[in-house]
């Protein structure tokens, strides 16, 4: 569960003042996959930093609420480029979030290699991240947030730098992983029929400093087909609405 | 070119350096005490080694050396790393740093031998002085450009304090930086080396001077070569160590 009260965060760069986010409220039962829509540069991925913990809101609150036998860490973050570890293998990438725990080399190697098969990886355990090709990294990217067992996902348009063909199958593979894991997942794009694709409710960020302008719960049933009819109604209402406040 | 081909003009170049090089006191145009013939060179090398000299030269040449190297890399990495992280010491050291770093290490030796004497430690000190500022700058450079996206996985994986955050990825993201900076040191600290040794501390530099003051310019060679081969070797163990640590580079 995420309950975000009342956010308002704002910037300071050379002097200049930037109000980003003002009076935000959000909650995200837990389980369900939300993806923030917006026109790039509104917030989405200060929205998200702040659920993380990595900026501080000015004003307001953030509660996470975690299952407590959590074993890692409660949250766990993809974003857009992979940011592997380029001097780590495979394994050791996908372990990195492990090194809090008190396992043993080999029980962290065990969890990684679980968490590989997870996103399609088995048997690139080895190799360095310059031997993989984008697609690739970024499954390892996926399989290092899932490898801490988070409760939530927080995902900053980590599909936006794949080619058509690649983002699709790893969109697959999140709708299966997040059907398997049953993970409360916040999934920032500025991509509406990704968004529709794969979430169960998207939420629209607006405006400067932004606010929530909608938001929509897509209850087609899955496995969805892309660009199905039932959605196209509602792919174009959200269009005209980023046309109008974007 | 193929690689066969280069090797083969590589050496004739050789060769024809030897040759033009045998040929000139070889044909009267400069007496053999200015310019001894190669031919000369394995005689004088075998009477160095057989009295001991050439053994004994080397291994205090290259003590220093590595004394003089490990201790300035040390110190100059360590202080490198603390400065890239922490801005106000930057500032601190901005204008000390730069009053001394133009001072040529050479420019050291009268206080070396007025602190330490005509001894080995003064030849450390000389060579650690240029070994310091190099990898110093190297390292701090390394550290100021690691990438903050880097830093900011780290927060989001946990790792929030600085010890856990030096460790996971300043350090090895900085490594490649701070190991060119070494490498070029290594370089600069042979150089340090004959200069430090020519004004009395025995080993390679010294045992030259010597031989030049007798016009033995056979003996001069013998150790020229040694120094140029000693320098190679060891670039060489420097290039397959840091290629065996950056192997995860692309």
């Amino acid at each position: 569960m995420i309950d975000l009260k009342n956010i308002g965060l704002t910037f300071a760069r050379n002097g200049e003042q930037s109000e980003v986010l003002r009076g935000l409220d959000l909650f995200i039962p837990a389980g369900r996959f939300v993806a923030v829509l917006g026109p790039s540069g509104v917030g989405k991925s200060t929205l998200l930093r702040v659920i993380a913990g990595l900026l501080k809101p000015n004003t307001g609150s953030v509660a996470l609420s975690t299952s407590p036998e959590n074993a890692h860490l409660p949250v766990a973050m993809v974003f857009q480029d992979a940011r592997l570890l380029p001097w780590r293998k495979v394994w050791a990438n996908v372990a990195f979030g492990l090194e809090h725990s008190k396992l043993t080399t080999a029980e962290r190697r065990a969890k990684a290699e679980t968490a590989l098969a997870l996103v399609g990886l088995t048997g690139f355990s080895e190799r360095f991240p310059h031997e993989l090709s984008g697609g690739q990294r970024q499954r390892v990217a996926l399989a290092r947030a899932l490898a801490v067992e988070p409760d939530i996902l927080l995902m900053d348009e980590p599909f936006a730098a794949l080619d058509a063909i690649t983002r699709e199958g790893l969109q697959d593979e999140l709708a299966r992983i997040h059907a398997a894991t049953g993970k409360t997942i916040v999934f920032v794009t500025h991509s509406i029929d990704e968004a529709v694709h794969l979430a169960d409710e998207v939420v629209v960020l607006a405006g400067k400093p932004a606010r929530l302008a909608a938001a929509h719960v897509i209850d087609t049933p899955r496995p969805r087909r892309r660009n199905g009819d039932e959605t196209a109604e509602l792919v174009a209402q959200m269009r005209a609405q980023l046309g109008q406040t974007g | 070119m193929t690689r066969t081909k280069t090797i083969a003009l590589s050496a004739l170049g050789l060769a024809g350096f030897l040759i033009i090089w045998e040929l000139v006191p070889g044909l009267g145009l400069v007496p053999a005490t200015i310019l001894p013939p190669p031919s000369a060179l394995p005689g004088a090398f075998w009477g160095e080694v057989k009295n001991g000299v050439w053994l004994s030269s080397l291994t205090r040449s290259l003590s220093h050396y590595l004394a003089g190297l490990i201790i300035g890399c040390v110190l100059g990495v360590s202080l490198g790393i603390v400065t890239g992280l922490w801005v106000p010491l930057e500032a601190t050291l901005a204008w000390v740093v730069r009053i001394l770093r133009p001072i040529p290490g050479l420019a050291w030796v009268p206080f070396a031998i007025l602190w330490f004497g005509i001894a080995p430690s003064a030849a450390i000190f000389i060579i650690s002085t240029g070994v310091f500022w190099i990898s110093y700058f190297a390292a701090l450079g390394a550290v100021r450009s690691v990438d903050r996206d880097l830093i900011e996985l780290a927060d989001a994986f946990g790792f929030r304090r600085a010890d856990q955050k030096l460790f996971k990825v300043i350090l090895p993201a900085a490594t490649p930086g701070i190991l060119v900076g070494v490498r070029t040191a290594l370089g600069q600290a042979w150089m340090a080396v004959v200069a430090a040794e020519i004004f009395g501390v025995p080993g390679l530099g010294q045992r030259m001077m010597q031989a030049s003051n007798l016009l033995a310019s056979d003996i001069v060679v013998v150790y020229m070569a040694t120094m140029a081969a000693a320098y190679g070797a060891i670039d060489s163990i420097f290039v397959a160590v840091q290629s065996r640590l950056l192997r995860w580079k692309q």
